[in-house]
């Protein structure tokens, strides 16, 4: 149970996870669908099984059960709880990880107060912003594309697929080449078209534009998305649609598209959640620089971190994991997530 | 396995298959251009890498791989990298499973909010959690120690797992484990006789994921570790950026090796890469 992906009703939640391979026919989609519903033999199989309203545990194994939840549990509480709570408590205190005095809201007014606290605020929602305006509309397009199944059409999910593999420590590097001002493709290509070159990552009026360019062709992940959502529309659909004299256009934006409302709401609440805390790229390429054009709110808490200041670091976690909450909270409800369209 | 309707490659007119052809090729060259030509420039010499002229390299050499290894030491933080990857994963895999099983099975009092709390944590900008992760670990006295990497990566793994997991079990069917237990099976030996065969293909799923997620990471390895002896690979590619001069060429040879790790396996297990990251909808 995703918080990404449609509420299911318990009673016939289904696997998300692909059955074995060679259950499903060569030319399957990729993956399982991201709410799970897939053939229909495993559908039934599903609805069969009804564990979870749930049993009550047997007598007797309620013992074994809490072993068994235990080391998870204790995992869990360790890096997640522990830290989540002392993050709620430090942001309200002055707090070097050893001297310690509550602050009360001290540390949220010394954040409003700075410029480059907004400076990163804005750099992180126009990062958010190219995901969802750029990123996120290609890859629904190439996915939509290649769900029309052009010859190639495999090797070309492959390949678009690449880059959702490579690091962000990598991506960097590629891109700090890519971006030379001297011996950098980018320059390189547009020398050869007689247009002239710049330092695109270190020159404030390009340096977003730059960094943002870095990531919003890592469309690989929309694309799978799309193309499984695709393959699970009833193809009767598209047939009565061809009897009807609707040409593949008016089949893609009039049929495919709104029926892939909530698996692009998906899309861009990852995305968003990944956007809102970005860091790896923009610390290993800028480090925020130049003058803060592109320094992010988790890099701006890292900075924070690295003076000693650990309560007002956390401060900006705070604000970081709640716009996290919050967008969750609204992306889920204006995609209408957990509705289904058909 | 719903093609869309008729629209199938033959009947498509020659325009409609240039605009396709075209805005794909379009994509991919965007998409790929720039991680082609690093990986290209790990064949060249420093001196056509500091020049940037040609694509292709010229004259070839293999002296950056050469370097990355008898200089940068390229397999020692390879070596790091595979044991917090290896490690972390099965851990990872292992308290998950044992989590997943029970929660997907029984109803008990604080289960809903056991399985909200894992998916949420899979969902939040870890990110925000820096400073408190990095106080907890320093005072576990797990700060700079590759145990303490392991430990760190199972339970950055373990949301992911989980909810991966869960969403299986509760797909198949309970009777063989009822059937184990009805003859006298105790909960564990039905766990890991029944259950753990069962759950095979998803739990391959998922490993391929982390694997590759904690061979990936950064922001956390660069928060929790100090010492050059146990740095990962990432931590040495961010590292090649600030010393560019030193040894350009090793460093392109060594980043291109880093990369290829995650691809490689990508391009053999991609049915399980795609579907786990599908089913988990992470990252």
């Amino acid at each position: 149970m995703s918080v990404f992906t449609r509420h299911r009703p318990p009673a016939s939640a289904p696997a998300p996870v692909p059955e074995p391979a060679g259950a499903r026919g060569a030319d399957g989609p990729v993956g399982g669908r991201p709410d799970g519903s897939g053939p229909a033999r495993r559908r039934i199989a599903a609805r069969r099984a009804r564990p979870v309203p749930g049993t009550r545990i047997p007598l007797g194994m309620r013992g074994p059960v809490a072993v068994s939840l235990l080391p998870g549990l204790v995992l869990f509480g360790t890096f997640f709880l522990v830290p989540f709570l002392v993050l709620t408590a430090t942001a309200f205190a002055r707090w070097s990880g050893l001297d310690f005095a509550w602050s009360g809201l001290d540390n949220y007014r010394q954040m409003l107060a700075d410029p480059v606290f907004f400076k990163a605020l804005v750099n992180t929602l126009f990062y958010a912003a190219a995901s969802v305006f750029v990123q996120v509309p290609l890859g629904v397009a190439v996915g939509m594309v290649l769900a029309l199944r052009p010859r190639g059409w495999k090797t070309l999910r492959t390949i678009i697929f690449v880059p959702f593999v490579i690091s962000g420590a990598a991506y960097a590097l590629v891109f700090s080449m890519f971006y030379n001002p001297r011996a950098g493709l980018l320059n390189n290509v547009l020398g050869g078209l007689g247009l002239p070159g710049r330092d695109w990552l270190f020159d404030t009026a390009t340096a977003r534009w730059a960094v943002a360019g870095t990531f919003v062709f890592i469309i690989g992940f929309v694309v799978v998305l799309v193309m499984a959502e695709v393959a699970s529309i009833p193809r009767e659909v598209y047939e009565a649609a061809s009897v009807d004299g609707a040409s593949t256009w008016q089949q893609l934006t009039r049929i495919t598209l709104p029926l892939l409302r909530n698996v692009i709401g998906t899309a861009i609440l990852i995305r968003l959640l990944v956007d809102i805390g970005m860091f790896d790229l923009v610390f290993i390429l800028t480090a925020g620089g130049p003058d803060d054009a592109t320094a992010t709110l988790a890099l701006y808490a890292y900075r924070a971190y690295l003076n000693g200041e650990w309560g007002f670091a956390n401060a900006v976690g705070s604000v970081i994991i709640v716009i996290g909450l919050v967008l969750i909270v609204t992306v889920r409800r204006v995609f209408r997530i957990g509705e289904r369209a058909l | 396995m719903s093609d869309i309707g008729s629209t199938t490659a033959g009947r498509r007119s020659v325009w409609a298959n240039i605009l396709i052809y075209g805005f794909l090729g379009a994509v991919v060259l965007l998409a790929l251009a720039p991680t082609v030509w690093v990986m290209l420039s790990s064949f060249k010499t420093g001196n056509q890498i500091f020049s940037g002229e040609g694509l292709w390299p010229s004259p070839f050499t293999m002296q950056g791989f050469v370097d990355a290894f008898t200089q940068i030491h390229l397999h020692e933080y390879m070596l790091n990298t595979l044991l917090y990857a290896g490690l972390g994963t099965l851990g990872a895999l292992t308290t998950a499973f044992l989590a997943a099983y029970p929660l997907a099975r029984f109803s008990f009092a604080g289960r809903p909010a056991l399985v909200a709390m894992f998916s949420l944590a899979l969902a939040l900008p870890l990110v925000g959690l820096a400073t408190p992760v990095f106080f907890v670990v320093r005072e576990l006295g797990l700060y700079d120690s590759r145990l303490g990497m392991v430990i760190f990566y199972a339970a950055l793994q373990f949301p992911f797992t989980f909810v991966v997991l869960r969403a299986f079990l509760v797909s198949t069917p309970p009777e063989l484990e009822e059937a184990a237990m009805i003859d006298g099976a105790g909960y564990f030996t039905t766990l890991f006789r029944v259950v753990l065969p069962l759950t095979r293909p998803a739990l391959a799923t998922v490993a391929v994921v982390a694997f590759v997620n904690i061979w990936n990471e950064f922001f956390f390895a660069n928060l929790l570790l100090v010492s050059e002896e146990n740095r990962n690979v990432q931590l040495v590619l961010a590292g090649f950026k600030s010393q560019f001069g030193f040894n350009v060429t090793g460093a392109v040879a060594g980043a291109t090796l880093v990369m290829l790790v995650p691809i490689c396996l990508f391009l053999v297990l991609q049915r399980q890469v795609i579907a786990g990251l599908t089913a988990g909808a992470v990252k």
